[in-house]
């Protein structure tokens, strides 16, 4: 045979040698999913500083001190195994977990100084900065114990802490906090104490753990986990039907293609999230308050539930929808469009804005949000109120509502939806005067003098009993005032391949955190 | 010689000696595909221009007693999610795809055979700045400038007809210039210069009437690409969105499995009324192609 | 002819500047900037956050302060840090993502070069039988069908119901890469994108294939003895390939850009997708450098055309 030839079966050879190899990690067990799927997860984000969702995956390898039971109704020992607050409430001290970092290392009281001071620093970016404001110094007792002492009680301290990931003092501390926000560190070689551990970050691609032999919890029952990050939810179900991934975040669309289907588990539960119709107080066609009572009655909500959420879904006539949290008399602004019309005449709504369009951006861009708005603006047009829809991607509406240069007119209504439990406290972010920027998030700029009354006096009370009264008045002067024209809670939607044994998932508000216990997450083949 | 048959002895001179728009106007008759395509689309642009007179649905009105309903005696083919009819969605969205597709044409076609005419007769610097201008025009990334517009101006109508000629003219542009490149070497053109034709003169009578074919050709078929790339648009998210209707949009549905497996009235006819009419639209273009090629007849 | 090359080429940068220049301005007006875009709202920053953000990312200086920092960098040959990726460099982002979108681009078109020019071959040679007809038709079918239905469709069919295929990426997540992971992954997306581009070659072919089949010459052949086969392949078809060359040369043109549909559907890890993440999170730098390399990829397929048109018409000066 000639050279040429030669050179061409070896080529042919090394094509077919190479077709032939079987990856070899087929013996290992993985567990693939889209944990970042969903408006839980936040692809692209490993910095447990500055994330406002994602908690589901970052908990695999990272740990708080607390954190919430799988039903997200308690707070239960994460790194801390006990914690004790003195009587009057100034000193928190946490007892410790044995436990040792991803490199090997003892994690130690001066770990939680570390970073708790780090995430104070204004300079780190942390989102948990402000919320840390009542602690004034942090004390190393012995490597097991560390006590926080506050400047003044804080009930919601707690509660921040969950979201706070331990991190490694010696890993970091040779790094400045004005480097830490965006730090390539984060993506490639972060250390924490989780029952994971890190292996690497395929750009846009996936993320692969590794199992941490050493966990306190056991050995992990499976080799590794690898969150899949996907373009957009259908992508993800796709993968999800083809088998090639073992849980996903599902919309509530896309629920009936996997009901009655023996292979797939749906999980559902509830959001937490309030959504509602937000009024812009910096534009005058919401002054009056016949107004906003008139678009209340003018939406039936009732209907869009039981047809676009397919009954999944709690009306909510103030910001909360929990039991305990709603007063007795509640103004249920029932479906009344014959009352709109009437109240939009007393208050003189021709000469207000008559029928000339008015934006009203989202953030949301699903079709299920789609729909809904739709709904509701063919709703609202029969009464007079005519809204034009505008779906923005997160930039734009960030850009529009949240700029320091934004302007009124250009959101002068807004659908979207925020947090209100487990702390029902989160709401005061939202609605309290003393929250309008740049101080907090009120940017609707909603000046309710009894409103923040309510709030703060709820806030404020320690006690649990009372103040779950505190957060009735909430509800009654929200239901009254109407600074929101409050929908409903959803519920989202996991679905789980039935392969996963032992697979806890709830779709908390940011991903959570929750005790998930992914030590204990197994795979059948 | 006499014994080749040649163009002038095959058609005796006696009575039928026809302008050369007649006979082309002859052999695109003559084209099965082409009068099957005049047969799809006919149809489809009277439907879509005069449905409010004849549906009772409007394309946008909602009832959520009857959502995802399949194809029933009131809604001949089914209402999507928010209990809006499928057909009235179709009309309109026909619609809007046309009418976005036939201005888009046309201002490409104004502003590609202005440039290309300026171009090719304005003499070598003009040529060249001209061109540059062009290559700049075609170097803009698609993807980027569209999802930026889409930022700023928002989706709709107008901004899509912006979009859709911005990215369409330059290829005119440079067609009609090598054609004019080639005409302005040729007798009649030089003579007509040599005589003091001013530019209007030049693109008016000699190179309008001489670039017609490519004019007529490259308006058909971007006719239909123009249709595909909103129905594409309107799919990624940009272009027209809910609750406004376009067959771009009402395809982007399928994106869910839900719809795609559980719902395909949603989705079909828009699919299906997007290929027919771009098919329609195609046999048209080539049916035109042919009948301006006088070489045609000689098959 | 070097002073011809050199304009062109000063022209050329000349008109990376206008384009990035038109970029930069875009950029800037659309509404949210890369802080706005990191932002969730339901947990934003304090506006004193934000701006202390802004200031390390350079955004608070003037538009010009910006621009010219940008290009100075540029012109040095570096195009800075993604915003939205931490410490991930531009131009190293943009060449990880060039490969696999011109693998897509480059497998789709060979495909459809083989494809397009047998079935033209074909069409020709059978004029008018059942089997020209039938291959017009579907090669009509081809180009009216949008790309994305034509990707959807053939995901569902093929990975999601008959499960031959996977659903979506470019390699199996964690496994050690292989040839034949990659090819599975490629077969599906790269079918689909060829089914347009071989409709368009097929025709072409035909049509070209069928002029050159009545030309004098190839009779000749034919009376000399020579046997149908070696005149169809050895004589017909290197001349009729002519015009599909030129118009393969321009699809490749284009091929940089990316093929976003299909890699929208199939979340194939290309440019495409690149480009639309970045508009998203307001990536100025990635931004530009894309635009800056599918620029000058544009520019030098047109520079070459254009040799290629005073090639084959001596009448035409180009310049």
């Amino acid at each position: 045979m000639t050279m040429r030839a030669y050179r061409k079966a070896a080529i042919c050879a090394a094509l077919l040698a190479g077709t032939m190899m079987t990856p070899a990690f087929a013996q290992t067990k993985t567990i693939t999913g889209g944990f970042d799927v969903g408006p839980g997860g936040l692809q692209g984000n490993f910095n447990p500083m500055t994330a406002p969702a994602g908690y589901t995956w970052l908990s695999t390898y990272f740990a708080p001190l607390v954190t919430y039971d799988a039903g997200l109704t308690k707070l239960v020992p994460a790194l801390a195994t006990s914690w004790e607050i003195s009587a009057d409430k100034l000193s928190y001290a946490f007892k410790l977990a044995e436990e040792t970092w991803h490199d090997g290392l003892k994690f130690t009281a001066a770990d939680v100084k570390f970073t708790i001071e780090l995430n104070k620093n204004p300079k780190a970016a942390s989102l948990l900065s402000a919320r840390l404001a009542a602690v004034d110094s942090v004390e190393v007792k012995d490597p097991r114990t560390v006590v926080v002492k506050l400047s003044r009680p804080d009930n919601a301290l707690i509660v921040s802490l969950t979201k706070m990931m331990i991190l490694p003092a010696h890993a970091l501390a040779g790094i400045a906090p004005e480097d830490m926000a965006k730090n390539a560190m984060w993506s490639t070689k972060p250390i924490g104490t989780g029952p994971f551990k890190f292996v690497r970050y395929e750009t846009d691609r996936f993320v692969e753990l590794a199992a941490n032999e050493t966990y306190r919890g056991g050995k992990p029952k499976v080799d590794r986990l690898i969150n899949r990050y996907f373009a957009n939810a259908a992508t993800a179900i796709s993968a999800l039907r083809a088998g090639e991934i073992q849980f996903t975040y599902v919309e509530s669309d896309d629920v009936p293609t996997f009901k009655g289907n023996k292979d797939y588990t749906i999980i559902e539960g509830a959001s937490y999230v309030a959504n509602y119709i937000g009024f812009n107080n910096q534009v005058p066609l919401w002054s009056d308050i016949r107004v906003r009572q008139a678009v209340m009655h003018a939406i039936d909500r009732n209907a869009i539930i039981d047809s676009l959420y397919k009954g999944a879904a709690k009306k909510a006539d103030c910001g909360y929808v929990e039991g305990s949290l709603i007063p007795k008399s509640l103004d249920e602004y029932a479906y009344d469009p014959a009352k709109a019309t009437r109240l939009l005449k007393e208050a003189g709504w021709d000469k207000i804005n008559g029928t000339k369009p008015i934006s009203w951006i989202t953030y949301y861009n699903n079709p299920l949000t789609a729909n809904v708005m739709a709904a509701i603006q063919s709703m609202l047009a029969q009464v007079g109120i005519n809204v034009v829809p505008r779906a923005l991607d997160a930039a734009g509406y960030n850009g529009i509502v949240m700029s320091r240069t934004s302007n009124p007119a250009d959101f002068p209504l807004v659908y979207a939806g925020l947090q209100n439990g487990p702390d029902p406290g989160t709401l005061n972010l939202g609605l309290n005067e003393s929250q309008i920027p740049p101080v907090g998030q009120n940017f609707l700029q909603i000046r309710i003098p009894e409103l923040n009354a309510a709030l703060d006096a709820a806030v404020a009370e320690t006690d649990q009993a009372k103040a779950t009264t505190k957060y009735q008045d909430v509800c009654a002067v929200m239901n009254k005032t109407l600074p929101w024209g409050t929908m409903w809670v959803a519920n989202r939607y996991g679905v789980a391949s039935v392969k996963l044994r032992d697979f806890a998932w709830t779709p908390a508000p940011g991903g959570g955190p929750f005790a998930a216990a992914p030590e204990k997450w197994s795979i059948v083949p | 010689m006499a014994d080749v048959p040649t163009a002038a002895s095959a058609f005796p001179l006696a009575g039928l000696s026809r302008s050369p728009l007649q006979r082309a106007l002859g052999r695109f008759f003559r084209n099965g595909a082409a009068i099957a395509g005049l047969l799809i689309l006919v149809p489809v642009l009277l439907a879509v221009l005069t449905y409010p007179l004849w549906w009772r649905y409007a394309p946008n009105s909602i009832d959520l007693r009857a959502l995802n309903s399949g194809p029933t005696a009131v809604h001949w083919l089914g209402t999507d999610g928010v209990g809006r009819d499928t057909l009235a969605r179709l009309l309109q969205g026909g619609r809007i795809s046309l009418l976005i597709a036939s201005v888009s044409v046309a201002i490409s076609l104004f502003v590609g055979f202005v440039v290309g005419a300026l171009a090719a007769f304005g003499g070598r610097a003009v040529d060249s700045m001209v061109m540059r201008f062009v290559d700049l025009a075609m170097t803009l990334p698609p993807v980027i400038l569209l999802l930026v517009l889409a930022s700023i101006t928002g989706t709709g109508i107008l901004p899509t007809i912006f979009v859709i000629s911005l990215l369409s003219w330059p290829v005119l542009s440079r067609m009609v210039r090598a054609r004019l490149l080639e005409l302005r070497e040729r007798d009649f053109v030089v003579a007509s210069r040599a005589f003091g034709a001013g530019l209007g003169h030049l693109l008016f009578r000699h190179a309008l009437p001489n670039s017609l074919d490519i004019l007529v050709v490259y308006a058909s078929l971007q006719f239909a690409n123009a249709i595909l790339l909103e129905a594409g648009l309107s799919f990624l998210g940009m272009g027209i969105v809910p609750p406004e209707a376009s067959w771009g949009n009402m395809l982007r549905a399928a994106r869910s499995t839900v719809v795609l497996e559980l719902h395909p009235m949603q989705w079909m006819p828009a699919g299906a009324a997007l290929v027919a009419t771009v098919l329609a639209i195609n046999f048209i273009g080539d049916g035109l192609r042919d009948a301006f090629d006088p070489r045609t007849d000689l098959e | 002819m070097l002073g011809f090359y050199l304009k062109r080429l000063a022209a050329g940068l000349m008109m990376l500047i206008a384009l990035s220049i038109m970029v930069f301005v875009l950029l800037r007006l659309a509404p949210g900037d890369p802080v706005d875009a990191y932002l969730n709202p339901l947990a934003p920053l304090s506006q004193a956050e934000m701006e202390a953000l802004r200031q390390r990312l350079g955004l608070d200086q003037p538009w010009l302060v910006q621009y010219l920092a940008w290009l100075r960098a540029a012109l040095g040959g570096d195009l800075g840090y993604s915003i939205d990726r931490a410490g991930v460099r531009v131009l190293p982002l943009l060449m990880e993502r060039t490969g696999p979108t011109l693998l897509l681009m480059l497998t789709g078109l060979a495909m459809a070069i083989v494809l397009g020019i047998a079935a033209g071959v074909v069409g020709a040679v059978k004029r008018n039988s059942a089997i020209d007809v039938g291959l017009g038709v579907l090669a009509f079918l081809a180009i009216s069908t949008p790309a994305f239905l034509n990707a959807l469709l053939g995901l569902y069919v093929f990975a999601v119901v008959l499960r031959w295929a996977p659903s979506g990426g470019m390699l199996t997540p964690g496994a050690p890469f292989s040839l034949s992971d990659l090819l599975t992954h490629l077969i599906l997306p790269a079918s689909l994108l060829a089914i347009v581009y071989s409709a368009l070659f097929m025709r072409y072919m035909r049509s070209s294939m069928i002029e050159v089949l009545n030309q004098d010459y190839l009779r000749t052949a034919r009376a000399k003895g020579v046997d149908e086969f070696t005149v169809i392949v050895r004589h017909a078809l290197r001349n009729a390939v002519l015009p599909v060359v030129t118009l393969i040369g321009s699809t490749i043109g284009v091929a940089i850009g990316g093929a976003i549909f299909i890699e929208s559907v199939f979340d194939w890890p290309g440019m495409g997708l690149l480009m639309v993440k970045a508009v998203e999170t307001r990536d100025y730098p990635v931004i530009m450098g894309a635009t800056l390399l599918v620029g000058i990829g544009v520019i030098l397929v047109n520079l070459l055309t254009d040799l290629a048109y005073g090639l084959v018409d001596p009448r035409i000066q180009v310049n």
